[in-house]
Order: structure tokens, then sequence, then C-alpha cells
């Protein structure tokens, strides 16, 4: 069972975050869209966070993460956005969707690796 | 940085008398003169993709009828870049083989340069680009490509306005940009082998990259500049997400073109990272067409106290 979900189309973001996150002693599996990620979610009762874009094809970011809590229900899991947006509509959006924290790439991952931990632990 | 655009020109004017002229005249308007031998102007124009025009004379060849073969087999080959010609009596078309007129933009005398730099205006430089704008796309891809190329130099050319519509290296991305002063694309163009060799130059063990790893890297560069140039330029804009018309695009592989079905010229930015170590080095072609709208007196930087709020890579937590 996984602990991190990272969901993004680019390779490149997945290899790098989860390589990182792996280094750092976390379990992360990926997903290349919303769709494929809400698919890997409900596979694996066991992630506690969800890493995920915004602009990707299929179904986007935004979308993906108001499913998890609409339609997948689940209300539990820890949901961070890793995206290019900062605009305030989008973060507002997410607020609205349960969103818990927003990351403008690039990627960071020594300022955001114990937060990670906190919230899959 | 240098504020103005430059744009390159190729001169086929062998007069002597109006070289240090014409020299000058570009020196003193942002032009970089290109000067070509005799014979080998076809093979430059096949070797240069990022020309905005020519400069021609009525005397480049030692006939009315042959220097209007040049002119045609030049036009034939791009006609996207505006020839100009000089004239020795009078700034117009007009006496020209009426067969040749058509592959000329514009006409000129070396007595009144003044003349000259209004069609440069008018043929060159006919889109305005803001100050802010230039700086703008420089800091954000030099910020991004010193993040994906870790320990590698990158130096940027300064800006320069292309009418060639050539392709340069063998992939390219494509990213559109939609605001209420813009809507058009961003295109990046590289060379697969010296990016893949600098992708590999830290890792000897990751002898499974491939061009796909290269059209990865390229995609997530394209990404994060357009999401920085949106954050920077765009905001919030309402504008940005209301579908409007589109034009098709049309790419010919088999000459390396690509046309956004606009006369329009393309603002280009020239990268070079390279590897001090070992001297390799990779060229990365930035270009902006705004194919569908330029509206420059709409432009507006958004305060980067608002889009630096929060440092990229820094958690914000809700």
């Amino acid at each position: 069972m996984a602990q991190i979900l990272i969901v993004d189309d680019s390779s490149t973001v997945r290899d790098e975050v989860s390589t990182f996150l792996k280094n750092g002693g976390l379990d992360v599996i990926t997903a290349v869209d919303g769709k494929d990620g809400l698919v890997k979610l409900k596979g694996d009762p066991g992630i506690k966070l969800v890493v995920c874009d915004v602009n990707m094809p299929n179904m986007d970011g935004l979308t993906m993460v108001e499913k998890i809590r609409g339609e997948l229900g689940n209300k539990t899991v820890n949901l961070i956005m890793l995206t290019t947006e900062s605009s305030p509509n989008m973060k507002e959006r997410g607020k609205a969707a349960g969103v818990k924290g927003w990351i403008v790439k690039p990627f960071k991952g020594a300022s955001v690796l114990e937060t990670f931990k906190k919230l899959v632990a | 940085m240098n504020d103005e655009p430059v744009s390159k020109l190729l001169v086929l004017d062998d007069g002597p008398s109006h070289a240090r002229r014409i020299k000058q005249f570009c020196d003193e308007n942002h032009l970089v003169p290109l000067k070509v031998r005799k014979g080998s102007v076809m093979s430059v124009l096949r070797t240069n993709i990022d020309l905005g025009g020519i400069l021609y004379s009525e005397n480049y060849e030692d006939s009315p009828e042959e220097t209007a073969r040049v002119a045609l087999e030049i036009h034939a080959a791009r006609p996207e870049l505006p020839i100009i010609i000089r004239r020795e009596r009078q700034a117009t078309l007009a006496g020209l083989p009426d067969a040749s007129q058509h592959a000329y933009c514009a006409a000129y005398v070396a007595s009144d340069m003044s003349a000259l730099r209004k069609v440069i205006d008018e043929y060159i430089f006919c889109l305005m680009y803001p100050n802010a704008l230039l700086r703008g796309i420089a800091e954000i891809t030099e910020a991004v490509l010193a993040g994906q190329f870790k320990g590698l130099k990158v130096a940027m050319d300064t800006p320069y306005i292309v009418h060639d519509r050539v392709i340069f290296g063998e992939l390219f991305s494509l990213i559109q940009l939609e605001s209420s002063w813009c809507r058009g694309y961003m295109m990046l163009q590289t060379e697969e082998d010296p990016l893949l060799e600098l992708i590999g130059r830290d890792a000897p063990q990751n002898l499974g990259a491939t061009f796909r790893s290269v059209n990865d890297l390229l995609s997530e560069i394209t990404n994060l500049i357009w999401g920085s140039f949106k954050n920077r330029y765009i905001g919030d804009d309402k504008a940005a997400a209301t579908g409007r018309i589109q034009i098709p695009l049309v790419v010919n592989h088999k000459h390396k073109y690509i046309s956004f079905g606009t006369e329009n010229p393309q603002l280009c930015f020239r990268f070079t990272l390279t590897d001090e170590g070992t001297g390799r080095s990779s060229t990365l072609y930035e270009r902006f067409i705004f194919n569908l709208n330029w509206s420059p007196e709409d432009f507006k930087e958004i305060a980067p106290d608002t889009a630096e709020l929060v440092d990229s890579g820094e958690l914000e937590l809700f």
C-alpha cells in the first residue's frame, strides 16, 4: 500500500517528485491524469496524501479533487496541488474542494518533506 | 539586457558606396546585417532560420532581368521574408520588370534613408513589444532553464524579430497563450542529441534516456515558462477563458516549415545551455507568435508583490 499518490501528466515531474519522496522514506505511486488518479486512489485505501497538478489532459486536477470529495465521498485524504498556476480564483476553487495546500512549481522537495511526512502519519 | 529587439537582415547589395551607409543604418536601427557572397545566396537562405528580411539592390546582378530572376528565386524560396529593394532614382517599384514586382515589398533610395526606416518599421518591426514583456520573458525563461539544468551556464542573445518560418532542430513544443491583450502561441525549438547529452551528463548510469526523455523535458520546460508567463501577465483575466476564433496551423515536415496563418513576425529568444566542464552545449529557440490577437496597448504586468506572495516551490497551507 502506498502513502502518497502523485498525479501529473509530466513524466519529468512524476519521476522527480516520486524519486525525492521515495528517497525520503515515503511510499509513492503515480498517475498520469485526473481520471487515472481517481482509479488509483479508489484502488489503494492506504493513500493518505494526493499531490496533484492542475492542468492535465482527460481530467484536470481541480475536477479530480472535487470528485474525490464528492463522488468518491473521501473526506479524509489530504490534497495538495503542485502546479504552475497561482491565480487566486484557482486557489479559491481548490479550497472550496477541500484542498489543504498549494505549491507553485518548480518542486523544491526539501521544503515540504517534513510536512508531507506529517500528513501521511 | 538590451530593451529593443533587433532583427537580422540579409544584405544583397554590393554597391561599395552604399555598404558603409547600410552598415551605419543597421547599427542605428537595431538591425544585424548579414553580408553574403554572390552565388551563395540560396545556400545561406537554406542555413539561416531566423531572418527578418532582405535588403536588395536593383543593381545586384549585371542586368535588370538577372536581378529580377534572383529576386524571384529568393521570393519563391522564402515568400515570408520581406525584400526591400534599393533603387537609383525613385523609391517605388515602378519601372521594375513586371513579373518581378510582386517579389518586393517596398523600394527606397540611398539619398533618403529616413524613408527606409519607415519601411523597416512597416515590414520588419511591425509589432511593438513592451519592454516589460521582453525583460519578463527573459527572466522567466532563464530562471526555468537554470532550475532544470543545474550547473549549466545559461546565456541569452538579444531578443530579435523573425519573419522566417523555418523550424530549428528536430523537435518543438507549442502552447497557447490566451489573454485580453494577446492570443497566440509560444514555441520552443531545439535539437535532440545535444539536449540528450546534457541530460545524461551527470548520470552515466541513465542509459535508458531516449528521445522521449527529451520530449518530456521540453514539455515540462514549456509548462513552467507558460505557467510563469500566465502568473505574471495574465492572472485571472476572464477574457483568457472565452472561446473565440481559431485558425489552422500548418507544419510541413519535409521543408521543416511551420505556418501560423499570419504574416505577423515572431518574437524570438535564443538561449544557449553550456556545460563549461565539457564544453558541450545545446541551443533553444523560444518564439512568441501572436497570430490571433496582439493589443500591446492593453498589456499589463501583474504587480510582483501579488504574483510572488508565495515563493515557487514553497507549500502554502490553507
